[in-house]
């Protein structure tokens, strides 16, 4: 499968990953440049964490060989995709109990902000096509998909 | 090899799934009594009338097909016979098998109070079928008295107030939620109840409750004299293996089936997984069983090792909580906590480590809580705010970008 691999060593902080994240998910139209960072609404699926050295260490969704949040959704929402490898999310199908955020063992899930309903979850922008716009937007490499062996 | 798995809840088909995995000329059979796959966990949509039974189903499009499982449904099982290798069905009709998984959850417990369990307005929640009967009954009931406010009872309510009944909720503890909250986080939930509609009286159990010539109950009275008038009773007191059926079987029982760490039963070709093991009554934890069952079923040695199930997340009126390990302060604890107007965080922590954890308002990214508490993390050299903690103080990726374990905890 693919994967997001991480060169955290690289990392600057610039969270440049992050306001992508935000872009390729936004409801409205626009570019990166009218893309309201303020809007609650306006969410990334990635974070850039800080160790207590204050080391930056990117929190991205691994897309789990064995996915905690997959065993923990009870709604059937999320399921790992044969083919891909990757772990999809259906809004719709979500009964918002949020066993998949306690579930995962890095903290990479969150409820979304505004209505509590939702998971925020990577979908590795399948819907976009290509490269995931994390990776495209990274100026330092520290991001890039490689094939991996599950 | 002939495999026949009953009960139709995530553990049963997690083993169904991972069985074909393993075993693609299998025979699987899977009898329930339920005659929709549905996730229990969202009965209460159902009863709201938010979903309806088809919109309950967690498991993928086309389950049964695509894994090529033979479904039973609307089949009760009444014994089980080792020594000739068949189960015996309701109708007398018997079924033969190789390998045989018992995970047919657990039914509700209704506690012999009055004759709560002889009347035809007195339901538990815990299958589609309740749920069924609740909605069919609610619908000539006003006045509903709910005993127990766990998060079924909370369930049963907020489904209810949905179709605008007047609920009255009865809890013996000093507060609702008593396993999973403190005091304060319990707080404000039943507040928004309240503001919803709904009455609490708290401290107190049922302890009378008589049929009218209708067979139904329309009045409960209380350990303080106190009646309750209802027309529709939902008993949320907790549930029980269901395991009558084994009677006789010679397959071992305590709480709930006895299994070792494969989910073997001590009789040869028979395992158990999910809540019949009375192990735990978490849905992450039911799933797992049912994954190292159905792998110890075909010959794969594998063990159930994350056995913790001391976890809870809730979401009601869009306030959302996790509590993880330890709800309860006692002697030497140290106690921290953290508000403002939008959340509540409250760690125990006991010789460096954590043990209990509540976040309620915002659970973003709390998932490493769980691991840290039940793989006991020394988190004491950590030199931060404890609810700043996170996977980035332990972290370490291998040479194929999975996230590993490191740093300053101690494992």
């Amino acid at each position: 499968m693919k994967r997001i691999m991480i060169d955290y060593e690289k990392c600057d902080g610039c969270k440049n990953c992050s306001a992508a994240c935000m872009q390729a998910h936004r409801k409205t139209e626009g570019t990166i440049y009218d893309l309201d960072l303020t809007d609650p609404e306006n969410e990334s699926r990635n974070f850039i964490l800080k160790d207590q050295g204050g080391n930056y260490r990117p929190l991205f969704c691994r897309h789990c060989t064995e996915p905690e949040c997959v065993k923990s959704c009870m709604s059937g929402a999320l399921k790992k995709d044969p083919e891909s490898g990757h772990v999809f999310y259906d809004e719709n199908r979500c009964g918002s109990c949020f066993m998949c955020v306690m579930n995962c063992p890095f903290g990479v899930l969150k409820p979304d902000r505004v209505t509590k309903s939702k998971v925020i979850k990577c979908d590795f922008c399948v819907n976009a096509g290509g490269e995931p716009s994390c990776v495209s937007s990274c100026p330092k490499k520290a991001i890039f998909v490689e094939e991996v062996q599950e | 090899m002939r495999y026949v798995i009953i009960g139709a809840g995530t553990a049963g088909l997690e083993a169904a799934r991972t069985i074909r995995k393993e075993d693609g000329s299998a025979g699987i059979t899977v009898i329930s009594a339920d005659t929709y796959v549905h996730s229990r966990c969202m009965l209460h949509k159902y009863i709201a009338g938010e979903r309806d039974e088809e919109q309950l189903d967690f498991t993928e499009e086309n389950f049964w097909d695509k894994f090529d499982i033979n479904w039973m449904k609307g089949v009760k099982v009444c014994a089980v016979r080792p020594e000739e290798k068949v189960i015996v069905l309701e109708t007398g009709e018997k079924v033969s098998y190789d390998r045989l998984l018992l995970a047919n959850g657990a039914d509700s417990f209704i506690p012999p109070v009055g004759e709560l369990r002889r009347a035809s307005n007195v339901f538990g929640l815990r299958n589609l079928s309740d749920a069924q009967a609740i909605v069919k009954e609610a619908g000539h009931a006003e006045q509903v008295l709910v005993i127990g406010s766990g998060l079924v009872g909370l369930d049963a309510a907020y489904g209810l107030l949905e179709r605008g009944k007047k609920i009255t909720i009865v809890e013996m503890a000093p507060q609702i939620l008593p396993v999973q909250l403190d005091a304060h986080a319990a707080g404000a939930y039943q507040k928004l109840f309240e503001d919803a509609g709904v009455r609490f009286i708290l401290g107190r159990k049922a302890s009378e409750a008589v049929c009218g010539s209708d067979g139904k109950i329309h009045k409960v009275t209380l350990d303080n004299g106190e009646e309750i008038p209802c027309d529709l009773v939902i008993v949320a007191a907790g549930v029980r293996p269901s395991s009558a059926y084994l009677e006789g079987s010679g397959i071992a029982c305590e709480r709930g089936v006895t299994v070792d760490t494969h989910m073997q039963t001590n009789v040869p070709h028979i395992y158990a997984a999910g809540d019949i093991t009375g192990l735990s009554g978490i849905w992450p934890n039911a799933t797992d069983q049912g994954r190292v069952a159905g792998k110890n079923i075909c010959g794969i040695t594998e063990m159930y090792t994350d056995t913790y199930a001391a976890k809870n997340t809730i979401n009601f009126f869009g306030l959302v909580t996790l509590c993880v390990g330890r709800i309860r302060e006692e002697e030497g604890d140290q106690i921290l906590i953290k508000e403002d107007r939008s959340q509540y965080k409250r760690a125990i922590l006991r010789e460096g480590k954590i043990e209990g954890i509540l976040l309620q308002g915002d659970i973003s990214n709390s998932g490493t809580w769980q691991y840290l508490i039940k793989n006991k993390t020394d988190i004491s050299s950590i030199q931060k705010d404890i609810f700043s903690i996170s996977y980035a103080d332990f972290y370490h990726i291998d040479e194929t970008g999975r996230y590993q374990w490191t740093g300053t905890g101690k494992m």
